[in-house]
């Protein structure tokens, strides 16, 4: 029998998990997920971008999910509600790190991108599990480069009329393209309505190897 | 019903949950975590009627917060007529 896991084995497939708090940040994660697969898709790859409703993010400060998918084949699990195995994770909230189980089902050479002002040495002592097929930890302090927009326009399906990449979700999806190369930078730019953000995060991004974490102790 | 009409308490009133909710743990909602400054506490309970979640008790040795459901929603801060309760950023603790 088929295992499950092995249903989709879809090789050319990349997930991204975008973890956020319920309402304050629920437009900045979608924007994330959004911005990056409008880029790929501009690269005439195949493209997915939704949010989790599982997670009930109408309550203030929840952890809640935004996915994307992006593929150089047509996307075969497209029904498949959730990202188990994500590529890429994305906090728009450093606390997120601390009790909430963020690197769940995490593929091997998977990132880790943080918008915080701490080094990720410090970040790296709260990650309990899944740290074993983690590669490296993306530091960006997004906050200081874009204000977060707090509004529930383009939730669920209707129309954002603030614009894609207006807040935070800009200097987050540039360091996302800076550490993985998922799209050209250029086509990102071209999406997000914060293009000064995404260049300054583009170029303050710092990136550390779990390798070298994991050695300093 | 399983018991009888007699044993219903008047105008339905139960009394409050005394028990913790093991399957709403919402502790991992906090982004800032309330400490007390026990030495302006007056221990007028203001807090303590005004926390949403029930996470702060009245202890004989003073106010306490139960972090484990405590979400960090601040409304205890705001409403300490001596300032004494002030919200740090979780992530200062390492617990």
């Amino acid at each position: 029998m088929v295992s499950s896991n092995k249903l989709f084995e879809e090789p050319g497939l990349k997930q991204i998990t975008v973890w956020a708090r319920g309402v304050y940040e629920n437009k900045e994660a979608r924007d994330v997920v959004v911005a990056l697969t409008e880029a790929a898709a501009k690269e005439g790859k195949y493209v997915q971008a939704w949010e989790n409703y599982v997670d009930l993010p109408d309550r203030i400060y929840v952890p809640v999910r935004a996915y994307g998918k992006i593929s150089d084949q047509p996307i075969e699990s497209k029904y498949v509600y959730e990202n188990e195995t994500p590529d890429i994770v994305v906090l728009t909230e450093e606390t997120l790190v601390k009790g909430v189980d963020i690197l769940a089902g995490i593929r091997p050479g998977a990132v880790l991108v943080v918008n915080t002002k701490r080094p990720p040495e410090y970040l790296f002592k709260f990650l309990k599990k899944g740290t074993e097929n983690l590669k490296s930890i993306i530091t960006v302090d997004a906050s200081s480069l874009a204000k977060s927009i707090i509004t529930l326009s383009g939730a669920e399906g209707a129309t954002d009329a603030s614009g894609i990449g207006k807040g935070l979700g800009a200097p987050l999806a540039a360091a996302v393209v800076k550490a993985t190369g998922i799209v050209e930078f250029e086509n990102l730019l071209k999406i997000v309505a914060n293009k000064q953000a995404a260049k300054s995060a583009y170029e303050k991004a710092q990136v550390a190897e779990v390798k070298t974490l994991v050695n300093a102790g | 019903m399983s018991i009888s009409p007699n044993e219903v308490p008047f105008a339905g009133t139960v009394p409050s949950p005394k028990t913790e909710n093991e399957g709403m743990i919402t502790g991992s909602w906090r982004t800032r975590r309330p400490i007390l400054d026990a030495d302006k506490c007056t221990e007028c309970l203001i807090c303590w009627i005004s926390c949403p979640d029930s996470s702060i008790k009245a202890a004989s040795s003073g106010m306490e917060f139960n972090l484990k459901y405590c979400k960090g929603c601040g409304i205890c801060n705001e409403v300490c007529p001596v300032g004494a309760i002030s919200l740090v950023p979780e992530l200062d603790f390492e617990d």
